[in-house]
């Protein structure tokens, strides 16, 4: 430590040796995460899903949707993730691109809003077709980029988190005080979902929200804060609305540990199966699931059809290029059906309803 | 808290007035800084006060409870990394180790995803899974001489990705009523996690006052030159302290599994840092040499209170992150004796 090239033990390190050590973990990293399924054969086009990891269950029910679609029509599949790395992102995408010569369709859920401008340009430039979803700027719009941006697919943050909202309103009742848990505050889910919530408690005055806090999306957090919140409003709490299920699943348990589980309703969003069990059980009051597995496979099927000429995306209305999809609400009553198609079994899902679940035009802000 | 380290032989049988004058005189011209080490101990007796003056419920049984509850696993987390940063070290591998315990204990153990049921030896055999990834970290940290951070943050992606490997990244619930208990049983009023979390500080504590290991974390700590040339075994004592370390990474993956009745790979994200801050602000510099598991358990309930303490106060989350900021910086500044600081990086 007294000395700049020795390390913590005291062993003279060269910052050549350093930066060798550290290239080649990047390197092998890098190597790891492009795991093609099989070689890449000539012709048929390769499908390519890019979402930030396989390690939460969201984005792995997505990548079984996309390979049951490449499956259907005997396609390689690729799975790209960014691990919430932007730069490698793009990297990797460019990469496949070069490597399969743009004969491939490209369904991205980018790590951030910027990223899709890149992605798209450099999809155009090699003529590979491109579906995103979530992650867009505003200006960024598939009808400028005819053919290859076939489209954009995002789900109302608005009406889902006013729709668990309602659905948290009526298990309680109708009157009584709530607690509500948000997002990291600064993503557009959060701002969006707590705005539906708003909605619905403006729609009902007998509805007092007591407190709002942000968990970040996370169980653990979401633990911490509803057990602080049992000690400042005890009782007072008839029901629970958190922005996301995996904060509504930290919600359950501290509710459990305090024996109140199923007491106090909870509603969260996004449809995970903890979530969907939980409604069955009776300890949540509702959850909307995004069907992650048909955005897997219907983003690459959309991109399909417009690359065999399928559809022309250039004459498709614009509320099927930038649209808003259908979630579904998960309450008691739909709860046992639900879990027997969506996850007790894999989804049937019809490839060439391109259009089925559009729920209209995403608002231009 | 410094540890004694034994004279060269010559010197044996000095009278100790021969190094203490200088300290006893710097002590009489400010005699605030004895009271230095406490620094970490007042403020969270004044944090305390001041959130239980604005809600009085603050004070109640069951709140204490709740804290406790919440510090639990931060404290099991926070003491495996405390001998870490003693020595001078860092253990970046928190999430990872933390994520493959808990996904390996959801596996073994009675689980929606499985035929297993190996109960309490599935959860041992995991918590050694992750003893041995710390001793991985320790052994490559002095074998191949790469600096701990870079171990460690190789083995954090490392571990997140075998849990994601295991899991497929889908999610496990624990079946088990048994490891469920830790979280929902109570003993004497606390679930039980709280008194697993207290037997580890008991034990941590008996390692750090009681036994060679602790005397000579300290002494490396302090100046691993001097120690390694007064006969430490520096690369033994390393390798031991991050098996510990990687030890109660797995513990507080059992504690978490056992909490959200869950394991997947993301379990422990967010808890790295969280872990770190609890043992600065507790008092143990990053420097090493300094502090220990009584600093660190002041440091967890300093953020175990200031956690509960916002959202009773009803501190705006828009405020909330810089709050927690500045009581950060403060319980440092007051706590570092920045006298005896040579240098500041």
């Amino acid at each position: 430590m007294n000395s700049p090239n020795k390390d913590i033990t005291g062993i003279p390190i060269h910052r050549r040796t350093f930066l060798r050590r550290t290239a080649g973990f990047a390197g092998a990293t890098a190597v790891l995460s492009i795991v093609p399924r099989r070689a890449f054969a000539a012709g048929t086009p390769t499908m390519v899903n890019s979402i930030r990891s396989l390690s939460n269950p969201y984005h792995a029910t997505w990548n079984q949707g996309g390979q049951a679609f490449a499956k259907s029509i005997g396609a390689d599949y690729v799975t790209l993730v960014t691990e919430g790395d932007s730069e490698k992102g793009i990297a990797d995408i460019r990469a496949i691109l070069a490597k399969t010569g743009g004969n491939m369709v490209l369904n991205v859920d980018p790590n951030d809003s910027p990223d899709a401008r890149p992605i798209v340009d450099a999809c155009v430039k090699a003529g590979a077709y491109v579906v995103t979803q979530w992650n867009k700027p505003a200006d960024l719009h598939p009808w400028d980029f005819n053919p290859n941006y076939v489209a954009h697919i995002a789900f109302d943050g608005v009406h889902y988190g006013e729709d668990t909202a309602n659905a948290l309103i009526k298990a309680i009742g109708g009157s009584g005080g709530i607690v509500a848990l948000g997002g990291i505050l600064s993503n557009t889910p959060a701002i969006e979902r707590k705005a539906g919530l708003e909605k619905a408690l403006n729609a009902n005055p007998n509805i007092k929200l007591l407190d709002f806090q942000v968990a970040n999306w996370k169980s653990t957090e979401a633990f911490n804060i509803v057990s602080a919140w049992l000690t400042r409003f005890g009782g007072d709490i008839k029901g629970i609305w958190a922005a996301n299920d995996d904060m509504a699943v930290g919600t359950l348990e501290a509710l459990r540990a305090e024996k109140l589980a199923g007491k106090v309703p909870i509603t969260g969003i996004d449809g995970i199966k903890s979530a969907i069990e939980a409604v069955r059980a009776g300890e949540f009051a509702a959850t909307v699931s995004w069907d992650p597995y048909w955005q897997g496979s219907m983003g690459l099927s959309i991109a399909y059809a417009a690359k065999t000429g399928k559809i022309d995306p250039a004459k498709e209305p614009k509320e099927h290029r930038e649209f808003y999809g259908t979630g579904v609400l998960v309450t008691k009553e739909n709860a046992d059906e639900f879990y027997k198609t969506h996850i007790e079994s894999e989804p049937k899902i019809d490839f060439n309803d391109y259009w089925g679940r559009v729920t209209g035009q995403i608002r231009q802000s | 808290m410094e540890p004694q380290i034994g004279p060269p032989s010559a010197d044996r049988g000095t009278p100790p007035q021969i190094s203490s004058p200088e300290r006893r005189d710097r002590n009489s011209r400010r005699p605030l800084s004895r009271l230095k080490p406490y620094a970490p101990f007042f403020a969270l007796v004044a944090l305390s006060l001041l959130i239980g003056a604005m809600n009085a419920r603050f004070f109640e049984f069951n709140n204490l409870i709740r804290i406790a509850n919440s510090a639990a696993i931060p404290l099991v987390l926070a003491l495996g990394m405390t001998f870490v940063i003693v020595l001078g070290s860092i253990d970046l591998s928190v999430e990872g180790v933390l994520a493959i315990g808990a996904v390996l204990i959801s596996l073994l153990v009675r689980n929606n995803s499985n035929t297993n049921d190996f109960g309490w030896f599935g959860v041992v055999l995991a918590i050694l899974a992750c003893g041995a990834i710390g001793c991985a970290n320790g052994a490559i940290h002095v074998g191949l001489r790469i600096p701990s951070f870079m171990v460690t943050l190789g083995m954090w992606f490392i571990g997140v990705g075998v849990a994601t490997l295991l899991l497929g990244g889908s999610t496990v619930r624990v079946v088990d009523k048994g490891i469920r208990s830790l979280a929902l049983e109570r003993f004497l009023d606390f679930p039980i996690a709280v008194w697993i979390a207290l037997g580890t500080l008991g034990i941590t504590w008996i390692i750090e006052r009681q036994t060679r290991i602790g005397r000579y974390i300290y002494a490396i700590g302090g100046g691993e030159d001097l120690a390694a040339l007064s006969g430490i075994p520096v690369r033994r004592v390393k390798i031991i302290v991050f098996t510990i370390a990687g030890t109660l990474f797995g513990l507080g993956g059992l504690l978490s599994a056992a909490q959200l009745g869950l394991g997947n790979a993301l379990i422990g994200s967010g808890r790295l840092f969280s872990t770190v801050t609890a043992v600065v602000v507790g008092g143990t510099a990053l420097t090493g040499g300094e502090g220990g598991v009584i600093n660190t358990l002041v440091g967890v309930m300093i953020m175990a209170v200031l956690g509960n303490g916002m959202v009773l106060l009803g501190i705006s989350p828009d405020l909330q992150l810089g709050v927690q900021g500045v009581l950060i910086i403060l319980a440092v500044a007051l706590s570092l004796d920045r006298a005896r600081l040579k240098i500041v990086k």
